[in-house]
Order: structure tokens, then sequence, then C-alpha cells
């Protein structure tokens, strides 16, 4: 009894060192899942949130904030500060806008308190890391953006539309 | 026809004309050994190089991952890039260690191995030298390594080291035993030690010996993989418990010539393997036809059997330290002793007394 088992212990460990021999050899023919990330780039999702940006109106040649304030007050972490004029016709408007994005936590208060539709999440731009401290802190400028002209674009069913680089998918 | 012997023929002869040139023909001798260890170095080297890119590639792979990629086409020069690390980095020593030793360690770690590759036929008539005691001489020289390993351990005076160089002393002291006993079958068969003359055998008889062999392939490939202390026998440099064992304390150079002398311990037991089990530089069964160097297919086949270490390392989880003594002792040598008996009483049966 003592016999048999021995030799049948060793086949079956023989035959559980093949097993796992075929699964390493059928992932070494199988392919790579790596995304080399400064060539390839994952594809992200429409709506996903990676940078905050100052929502400028083409049409009327300006931005859309007029210096409510709210945003600020929402900050938990007060890296916003704007300052706004009275203009002539009465209306408020946005003169200095700076977003310090060295202490932001991307918590999104600043864009839902923002009653305007002047401030927004976008999608495709997502690298933030700079050479110098001092770059993170953003004005208008650098957070001007232009909403696409494509209303149906926005109204589109959340699915991966953005732009999908080779090879991106494997 | 390009063959190995033709190259071989065709270097000595031109080296021979050069020292008639020069006035020197009666130092040949001594110039003949050193051209040849140089060669040898020089292949060796090269190819310790481009197994250790194919083995980050072939363990990516596996891994689903990529690998080395950015330095050159592939990520070839990845590993010159680490070679030229290693060499020009500082070599840190521990205060206490013992001088000598310390020193000679790594040195004699690197020739041990190196030395096997003289008598390894690398297609008819290329070898260094073809001894006619090929592979008692190989399993003697790969014993060494132990004493390296031991005199590392011992030398740096650390703990760790210290621990992993007896853990490596006791494995491959076990494992010697397994893989001599795995050869004998063979060497009854055959009738000779000689590398050269196993092939030669394996040519007239029309078979490789992996075939009525197979069972002391199987221990032959376990006990080389245990002897050149990769995993899943690497319990002496096992990370998780003893950093790096025995060359714990080594840096720079000498850590890159322990290194060394790893992966040509891997090649030489591959090469060793492919001498006795599949056929050594003769093409495949009805390949013959394409008049392939010798040569080409005894790379081919090395690389193989490389492979299937390296797949043994990326599979296979590490043996615990008893369990790898129970492997050796109860399940290795019984299965080997049992496999020169069976080969004994068929051989005699199928070709009586005078089987050669």
């Amino acid at each position: 009894m003592g016999i048999v088992r021995y030799f049948r212990n060793i086949l079956a460990g023989l035959w559980n060192l093949l097993v796992g021999l075929s699964v390493t050899t059928k992932y070494f023919f199988k392919g790579t899942t790596t995304q080399q990330y400064p060539e390839e780039r994952l594809p992200l999702p429409v709506r996903s949130r990676s940078m905050i940006k100052l929502i400028y109106d083409d049409e009327k040649d300006q931005f859309n904030c007029v210096a409510c304030l709210m945003c600020m007050k929402a900050c938990p972490n007060s890296c916003i500060k704007l300052e706004g004029v009275r203009q002539a016709d009465g209306k408020r408007r946005m003169t200095t806008f700076k977003l310090d994005f060295s202490t932001c936590i991307f918590c999104g208060y600043c864009v839902e308190a923002c009653g305007f539709d002047a401030l927004t999440f976008v999608s495709e731009e997502y690298e933030n890391s700079v050479y110098k401290r001092g770059s993170l802190l953003q004005d208008e400028q650098a957070m001007k953006w232009v909403r696409p002209h494509s209303p149906a674009a926005e109204a589109a069913p959340i699915e991966n539309t953005a732009p999908a680089t080779a090879g991106a998918q494997s | 026809m390009l063959t190995g012997e033709n190259i071989v023929q065709l270097v000595s002869g031109l080296l021979h004309w050069a020292y008639a040139q020069a006035g020197i023909s009666s130092l040949a001798g001594v110039i003949d050994p050193i051209i040849s260890a140089v060669v040898m170095f020089g292949f060796i080297a090269v190819f310790v190089m481009f197994l250790v890119w194919m083995e980050r590639k072939v363990s990516a792979h596996m891994q689903s991952r990529i690998g080395p990629n950015r330095v050159g086409p592939l990520g070839l020069l990845q590993t010159v890039a680490d070679a030229i690390k290693l060499t020009i980095k500082e070599d840190v020593k521990p205060v206490n260690r013992d001088k000598v030793p310390y020193f000679i360690a790594p040195i004699v770690a690197f020739v041990a191995t190196f030395m096997g590759m003289v008598v390894i036929p690398f297609d008819k008539g290329v070898v260094v030298q073809d001894l006619n005691v090929g592979i008692l001489y190989i399993i003697a020289i790969t014993g060494f390594t132990v004493i390296a390993i031991l005199t590392a351990g011992w030398s740096s005076n650390n703990k760790y080291a210290l621990l992993g160089g007896f853990r490596s002393a006791a494995q491959i002291i076990s494992y010697e035993v397994s893989l001599v006993l795995s050869v004998v079958p063979i060497i009854m068969i055959t009738g000779t030690l000689s590398l050269s003359g196993i092939v030669e055998y394996q040519k007239q008889a029309g078979y490789w010996f992996i075939l009525p062999q197979i069972v002391a392939f199987l221990i032959f490939i376990t006990s080389a993989t245990a002897e050149a202390n990769r995993a899943p026998f690497d319990i002496p440099e096992a990370e998780s418990e003893l950093i790096g064992g025995f060359h714990t304390e080594y840096s720079g150079v000498k850590f890159a010539m322990f290194f060394l002398g790893e992966y040509i311990a891997v090649v030489v037991s591959s090469a060793v393997a492919v001498t006795l089990f599949l056929g050594g530089w003769l093409p495949l069964p009805y390949l013959d036809f394409l008049h392939i160097p010798g040569f080409v297919w005894f790379l081919a086949k090395l690389l193989l059997v490389i492979y299937l270490i390296m797949a043994f390392r990326w599979t296979f989880p590490r043996l615990r330290v008893d369990q790898l003594m129970d492997f050796g002792w109860k399940v290795l040598i019984p299965i080997s002793i049992i496999n020169i008996l069976a080969t004994a009483v068929v051989w005699f049966c199928l070709y009586g007394k005078g089987a050669q």
C-alpha cells in the first residue's frame, strides 16, 4: 500500500507540474495587456472628471462667469481666488480667476456650486505634471475652455466615445 | 559544406599559419588554449547577456507584460546597460569580512562553472578539449561551486549569507547524487564517458536517449535546476527569507561574477542535457537533408532546454527547505536507482551480455 501511494504521489505531482506549465505556456503565447502609457492611452469615459475648466462663450466672446463667488465659498481648501467688476450695463463680470491646483483636491464642489454654467470638469486633459510648483497656479487664460458646438454629443448616452489611440484596446 | 568542423579547421589552420609567420610555432601549445579560452569567454558572456534578456522577456510574457523594451531594439541592449551599471558600481564591502575568502569566492564560483564549458561539444569536432571522461569532469567541476558559495557565505560575516551558504551546500550535495545517478544509465548503455562519444552512439543507434530514458531526463533536469540554485530550488537565495542568501554582501563586479556563474551553470547543465538526451548536434529526424550546420541544431536545442528551465522558474513555487531534502533523498534518488536497475535489466534482456 505504501509503495503504491509513493508512486501515485509522484505521478500526481508530475501531473500537477505539467498543468502549471501548461498554464504559463498558454499565457506566454497569449499576448500582453500592457498599455505603454506615453505612447498609448486608455480611452477615457466621456464624462470622466479630470481637470476643472472655465467655460468660455465663443459667441458672446466672454467667460460665462459672473463672479458670484459661490465657487470660492464652496471650496474647502480655499484654492480659488477670483475678482469681478460691475460693468456699465449693470451686469457683473469676472476679471481675474485663479485656481491653485497644488491644493485643489478635485472634489467638484465649485462645479456644483456654480449657478451660471461657468465651471466644468473636462475629460480630455488629465496630465497635470509640471516642472515648477508655480505652474499649478492657473489663471483664467490657462483654464479657458470652449464647449464644443455639438449639443447632441453632450446629450449622448454615457459610453466610451473618446478618441482611442492605436493599440489601446487589446 | 558549412559545418562546425570545417570552421574550426579553417580557423586553426589560419592560426598556425600566423604562428609560422611570426616564428612562434613552438609556443602553439601555450597560445592555443588561451585563444580557446578567450573565444569561449566571449561566447559565454554574449550568450549569458542574451539569456538574461530572454529570461526577462519569458517571465514578462508569462505574466502578460512586455518586459524590457526601451534600450535598443526589443530591449536587447538592456543587459548591456545593466552590465555597465554593475561594473561601474561602488564595491561595498562589509568591514568584518574575512578578506581573502571574500575576494576569492566569486572568482571560484565563476571559474568552476565556466570550466565546464571545456568539454561541451557544439558540433562534431567543435569542442575545446574532448576529454574521454567528459561527464565525470563536468560533475566534478560543477561540484566546486558549493565551495565558492559556502566560502562566500562564511566570509561575508553575515547571518543571512551564512544560512544561505549552508542551505546551498546541503542542497547541492543532495542533488549532486541524483544528478550523477541519472547519468549512469546512459553511460551503461553507451559504454563511454566522452560527450562526443555519447552523441556518436545516438547517431548510430538512430534515436535520442530522451525516448528510452525519459525518467533519467526528468531527474537530470530537476537536479540540474537545483544544482544551479534556480527557482523552484532557490532556497539558498530566497529573497523573502534570506535577502540575497550567500551573495547578500556582494555588490558590483563580484555580484556580477556570481550572477554570471549562475547563468553559466544553467548553460552547462542544459548543454549536458542536450548532449546526453537530445542528441547534441544531430539534426531532427527526417530533417538532415536541410544541411543546417550542427552547431545551429545544438544551440536551438540548448535554447529549448533553457526555456524549459526558465518556465520552471516562473511557474513553480519555491520548495520549503525540509520538502527540498525530502524530494531529493526520498524521491529523486530512489527513482534514479530504480531507473538504473530497470535499464540494466531491459538492456540485458534485449542485447544479452555484450550489450554495446
